[in-house]
């Protein structure tokens, strides 16, 4: 007996080494990354890498004076929060009627979007947004935007309307509600909470695109992703700089996914497990 | 209610149902379903130098077959795609075993492990950039004093999709682990139980019964990474533009080169409509395998 105690005990520790291990490896470049960020310059090249340093916002200083980095952050929440706002106005209603008429085309039709390269819009779109003029623009930008956030939105939240019963629904009919009325006093805040999951993660998926700004924004519109770029061709020799932008701009997402971690993975598969 | 009264009651429900959904579907038809009717139609044209276009016929796709680089970016990216996928499933159901067995997974823990996966690819990129910088990184300096040979990583042509696949592993496996635990956590107990009365060691259920169980769970996970593979773009896009040379030039790099580096919009329609068409293919082909697994 004391031997399978023994096998158990040893086993349980294992287990723990190979989590802590596991920890380490996701954990370590991000680690990196952030302490880059708060090394002096003359540190940040330095070879063998140092560990210990005085800590420096020299980098923060240096990118906001030498790139316009708040300028380039605001177009990304102008573009994040108008797109998931869009996605959220379109996709709600669309999931409620998705939920309860079970005719899923619609929901489909907005995930096959999301299969496709986004290329392959992005051409058509280029061609017509040139020919009147929105190159450049923040609506074209938003638009483009809420074609991710849409899916999300409307996947996110079918399960959720699904989980209402049908009866509180029918109750509301035979009292002679409109099925407007239904979904926005009785339905919608019985889902609140798949609500917020929704736009925290469209949110998220919006402020992390990168293919779209790249081509459809221009000098004065370009988000902090497609503004990257700059970033590493100016920082070839500032990684300090680089890396409190890159840090700066992984903030966002990550601190809004921590929120909702517990209901993150069952909405990320679009439905198709749930976690 | 008398019949003629309920049918008009569904018939205005039907319609204020359509109502509801009628945004989104427009949305998307002009977003989308318009747009990519009209990317076949630009398949079929020619952009001179000035921007003159006009019709070509299936010039773009017979260009396309004798196109050296459409059938180098093919393989690219089934290189990639196949690499990364097999790191990221055996990685992650390593990593979701160890998950299910810990039991208790402290908020703060769940929120580590979807790190990688919440930031955006594009920071990714620009991290392990600077890691896996050959002379001043942080990977070469572990490497050396673990007595190994250093790696041009990214800057080698012959490394540099095995490195882009470990970058996006350490991105998504996490993610996979995620979706299979979900998994682990909904298999029947009573299975490991009876294993368990009937004499059977955890290295002998493994292979025997969770695996078997766990298919369909891990074929969703592929379906999903496949998606984003087969038109990886962030990261190689940030990091190595399709180089060094076209070592790392995938079809949607290639794609995206075409059209908007070098505004040959007709021949890149024509590419992203083929890269389109494997997507939905590897898809459709996942879909009936996990049909084949179900249980």
């Amino acid at each position: 007996m004391t031997d399978a105690v023994n096998t158990d005990r040893w086993i349980r520790r294992l287990n723990l080494v190979q989590l802590v291990l596991a920890g380490i490896i996701i954990m370590a470049p991000t680690v990196w990354m952030v302490l880059s960020s708060f090394k002096p310059s003359f540190e940040v090249t330095a070879y063998p890498p140092t560990l210990v340093f005085t800590p420096t916002l020299d980098n923060y200083v240096e990118l906001t004076k030498t790139t316009p980095f708040l300028s380039y952050a605001l177009n990304s929440l102008i573009v994040t929060v108008g797109s998931t706002a869009l996605g959220l106005l379109f996709g709600i209603p669309a999931a409620f009627a998705v939920s309860w008429t079970r005719i899923t085309w619609p929901a489909i039709l907005t995930l096959a979007a999301r299969m496709a390269p986004g290329t392959l819009f992005l051409l058509p779109w280029y061609v017509m947004f040139r020919q009147v003029g929105m190159i450049g623009s923040y609506t074209a930008l938003i638009l483009s935007h809420a074609v991710i956030t849409l899916p999300i939105v409307i996947w996110v939240l079918l399960p959720s309307f699904d989980g209402i019963p049908r009866s509180i629904f029918e109750a509301a009919q035979v009292d002679g509600c409109r099925v407007t009325r239904i979904l926005w006093r009785i339905a919608l805040p019985l889902v609140a909470s798949g609500v917020a999951v929704a736009a925290i993660l469209a949110f998220v998926f919006s402020w992390n695109y990168f293919l779209f700004a790249l081509v459809l924004s221009n000098g004065d519109t370009k988000t902090l992703i497609a503004a990257a770029f700059n970033f590493i061709g100016e920082g070839s020799t500032q990684w300090g700089a680089l890396m409190a932008a890159a840090t700066l701009i992984a903030l966002p997402p990550l601190v809004l996914a921590a929120l909702v971690q517990r209901w993150l993975v069952s909405g990320l598969t679009l439905g198709a497990v749930k976690g | 209610m008398s019949d003629a009264a309920a049918t008009i009651t569904r018939d205005r429900q039907r319609l204020e149902m359509s109502a509801l959904s009628a945004p989104a579907v427009i949305f998307t038809v002009a977003m989308i379903a318009f747009p990519v009717v009209y990317t076949i139609w630009l398949g079929f044209q020619t952009f001179s130098s000035t921007g003159k276009q006009s019709f070509a016929g299936l010039a773009n796709y017979s260009k396309l077959i004798s196109d050296y680089e459409f059938w180098h970016g093919l393989w690219i990216t089934i290189a990639l795609f196949v690499l990364s996928l097999v790191l990221q499933l055996v990685f992650g159901v390593w990593l979701a075993l160890v998950l299910f067995h810990a039991k208790r997974l402290p908020g703060i823990v769940r929120s580590l492990f979807i790190s990688p996966f919440m930031m955006p690819p594009v920071v990714a990129g620009m991290m392990w950039l600077v890691i896996l910088d050959p002379s001043l990184g942080a990977a070469n300096y572990i490497l050396q004093s673990l007595g190994l040979p250093p790696s041009d990583w990214l800057a080698s042509p012959s490394l540099v999709i095995p490195t882009i696949a470990l970058i996006d592993s350490w991105q998504w496996t996490p993610y996979v682990a995620l979706i299979v635990l979900g998994g682990l956590q909904s298999l029947p107990p009573s299975v490991y139980e009876a294993a368990q009365i009937d004499g059977a060691t955890p290295f002998k259920t493994f292979p025997r019964i969770t695996l078997p169980l766990l298919l369909p769970t891990i074929v969703t996970a592929a379906i999903l990474r496949s998606v984003d593979l087969l038109r990886f773009f962030d990261i190689i896009y940030i990091t190595t533009q399709g180089g060094p040379g076209n070592a790392s030039n995938t079809l949607n790099i290639y794609g995206f080169r075409v059209g908007f580096e070098f505004f040959n919009i007709g021949y890149a329609s024509a590419l992203m409509l083929t890269l389109t068409a494997i997507v939905f293919g590897a898809v459709l082909a996942f879909n009936r395998l996990r049909g084949a697994v179900a249980w």
